[in-house]
């Protein structure tokens, strides 16, 4: 039993750090301390990655505007817009012109909520 | 008789643990001394405009508050602020009601980290309604 608790930790230890790589790990997120704490992930979020260079991402995959704005469509279309919570991840350096351009095709697609994904508390 | 009986079944019941514990705390070890601080992050919300919703010169003729982002600057109401400033007319905003709608508006060269100090104000205070805008 014993033997089986320490595979047990040593997966979920293992296994905890890969949520981070799903996101672009040179972002150097805007800082946020009294912004709301992330406490529960709703399965459906749609992360949008911005980088300081104004280059889309979503789960470390580069898109253009366009490409973007149809996923977006076809999210919307599948689960209704006002289902799909959107959150903009932009690098603290990134010209507010390039988060625009992110929120103009979120809004195109219908979903006009959107959140804006900060660092609260610094790690390493 | 019935005494030996009882040594003997309690010798056989022991089991050695120091190579488990010794395992125990090797991985006790090299978790702590690999564990690093979990960055905690936010979320600050916001709502774009609809369509169907006020035009923005309509707003204008109601209490909608505007603070503008700039490069280098912020206003509120066209009427030019420090940062300080502005977390002053936050707060008594704030004060008036925390329904109180905010139109944040930000110049295309500003920073994103600019918008998100004002975002980060507004959370700060308790004011929900913000709509972002760029000009």
């Amino acid at each position: 039993m014993i033997d089986v608790v320490f595979q047990l930790i040593i997966f979920f230890v293992a296994t905890a750090s890969l949520q981070d790589q799903t996101f672009d790990a040179t972002l150097k997120l805007a800082m946020a301390p009294d912004g709301q704490p992330v406490t529960a992930k709703n399965p459906l979020e749609v992360v949008i990655d911005v980088n300081s260079e104004g280059q889309i991402l979503m789960g470390r995959i580069r898109y253009d505007k366009n490409t973007l704005g149809a996923i977006l469509k076809q999210t919307a279309a599948t689960y209704g817009s006002d289902n799909i919570p959107i959150i903009i991840r932009g690098d603290g350096r990134t010209r507010h012109q390039d988060i625009k351009t992110v929120m103009d095709q979120c809004t195109g697609a219908g979903m006009y909520r959107i959140k804006f994904a900060a660092m609260k508390e610094a790690g390493q | 008789m019935a005494r030996k009986r009882r040594q003997l079944e309690g010798e056989a019941g022991e089991l050695n643990l120091t190579a488990m514990i010794d395992v125990a705390f090797q991985l006790l070890n090299f978790f702590v001394m690999t564990a690093h601080p979990v960055a905690v992050y936010a979320h600050l919300d916001i709502l774009r405009p609809t369509p169907g919703g006020k035009t923005l010169e309509e707003a204008q003729f109601t209490d909608l508050i505007t603070i503008m982002i700039f490069k280098d600057r912020f206003s509120i109401n066209t009427k030019q602020v420090s940062q300080v400033q502005l977390e002053q007319v936050v707060t008594q905003l704030a004060k008036l009601g925390k329904n109180q709608s905010v139109l944040i508006q930000s110049a295309s060269d500003a920073p994103h980290q600019r918008l998100i100090t004002v975002l980060n104000m507004c959370a700060k205070y308790g004011l929900k309604n913000l709509s972002v805008l760029s000009m």
